[in-house]
């Protein structure tokens, strides 16, 4: 099978609609003002809840997954300097977007993992220069404002997802019936089968691994201050990314693209094998 | 740039500045809140302690101290080790003693915060006065 043939992006937009579709089911019993008892309730009371939540879970994996396996495919595949440059700005935009959207995910559960990532994420937006007090306030802001404001993120993010995956970027809203339907089966096979992670309350863990795209930026974090571990290094080939057509020495920014993805594929392992 | 767009321009800006302003200020501003007051009706003995979410109450030969459970390196909870008499935070390993005194990690030597407690009449109990955003 030719994994450059594979319709990347359709299947990505397609684990899109069936994560908002589920993500809306799911919102009917989630509580903002009670994150932690409201997801228990969903997975452990509520008839269906488990599979619903699960859903939501796995659908919004793939789709992550998905946009990272077509950015990679389609740039082997034209050439990057005949891209528009704004618009391809705008689109490689949607990859640290895709990435917080999830996050946000992660957070909204809110038990010992969610809290954690909350609170991490927090102070690495704070570490900001000049702005970072600012975008706490508008993303994040849990301590004075609960989860509102990520709860609030979350939708906006997915809504602007959905906006630039179809309108702006293939200019169709919808995707083929065949596909979306592919990725739905897989989808609720996988709910079924697994469910959606959650920590146990009061647990005295002395070690929580965060998400696992984040495990890396958790391992570099223990040894470097937060400003290069947490936004320096991973901020790095987006922004190197998002203005790529105009280098004009691409094999010396793709090297340095693979030197990054190994460096943080090495430090996930280390996380996720400790 | 001609006089006529850079008046253009100039005006947008403006407009754009004049709206963001309201915008900014309605979402950067806190609402006050007054600190949430914790009570336990337990009397603990000088050595004895007990765990909250937001905080650990030791009792002392001093009086009692309520110790911050957030870590002061990224804000994650730390947990605590009653055997090695120590908290220990599961994100990036920062080590405190009982009392809140840093001892090793990335927390770079800030010590865990403490929060005001009042011991109420006759042993019945405590109060921790937890800051908002603690």
């Amino acid at each position: 099978m030719d994994i450059k043939k594979i319709p990347w992006g359709e299947l990505a937009t397609s684990a899109l609609i069936v994560s908002v579709v589920s993500g809306i089911i799911v919102a009917y019993q989630y509580e903002v003002s009670e994150p932690f008892i409201s997801t228990v309730a969903i997975d452990g009371l509520l008839p269906f809840g488990r599979f619903f939540r699960a859903l939501h879970f796995y659908s919004s994996q793939f789709f992550v997954v998905f946009i990272f396996i077509h950015t990679l495919v389609e740039i082997k595949k034209r050439d990057i300097r005949t891209y528009p440059p704004w618009r391809w700005f705008v689109l490689t935009m949607t990859i640290p977007a895709a990435v917080f959207a999830l996050f946000t995910g992660y957070v909204l559960r809110y038990d010992a993992t969610g809290r954690s990532a909350g609170a991490i994420a927090e102070h690495l937006i704070a570490k900001v220069p000049l702005i970072g007090h600012i975008l706490d306030r508008f993303i994040i802001a849990i301590p004075n404002e609960g989860l509102n404001r990520v709860y609030l993120f979350h939708i906006i993010l997915t809504i602007l997802l959905w906006v630039l995956g179809t309108w702006y970027h293939t200019k169709r809203p919808i995707v083929t019936k065949n596909t979306l339907n592919f990725v739905a089966i897989l989808a609720i096979i996988t709910a079924i089968i697994f469910s959606a992670p959650m920590d146990e309350p009061g647990l005295n863990v002395t070690l929580i691994k965060g998400p696992w795209f984040f495990l890396a930026v958790q391992e570099l974090l223990r040894y470097i201050p937060p400003i290069f571990a947490g936004i320096i290094y991973p901020i790095t080939p987006v922004v190197i990314l998002a203005f790529l057509p105009r280098f004009k020495d691409q094999i010396s920014v793709w090297l340095f693209l693979y030197m990054w993805l190994i460096s943080y594929i090495v430090c996930t392992l280390i996380m996720w094998l400790s | 740039m001609t006089r006529r767009s850079f008046l253009k321009n100039s005006f947008w800006i403006i407009l754009l500045g004049m709206g963001a302003y309201p915008l900014y200020e309605f979402v950067v501003s806190k609402r006050i809140h007054p600190p949430k007051e914790v009570r336990i009706h337990k009397h603990l003995l000088p050595g004895q302690y007990i765990g909250y979410p937001k905080f650990y109450l030791f009792e002392t030969k001093n009086g009692p101290i309520a110790v911050s459970r957030k870590c002061t390196h990224l804000g994650c909870t730390v947990n605590y080790e009653p055997n090695l008499k120590m908290f220990i935070c599961p994100c990036h390993q920062s080590r405190f003693m009982w009392n809140g005194t840093y001892i090793s990690g990335p927390a770079d030597g800030k010590n865990l915060a403490r929060f005001p407690v009042k011991v109420l009449k006759n042993n019945e109990g405590y109060v921790v006065f937890v800051p908002r955003g603690a």
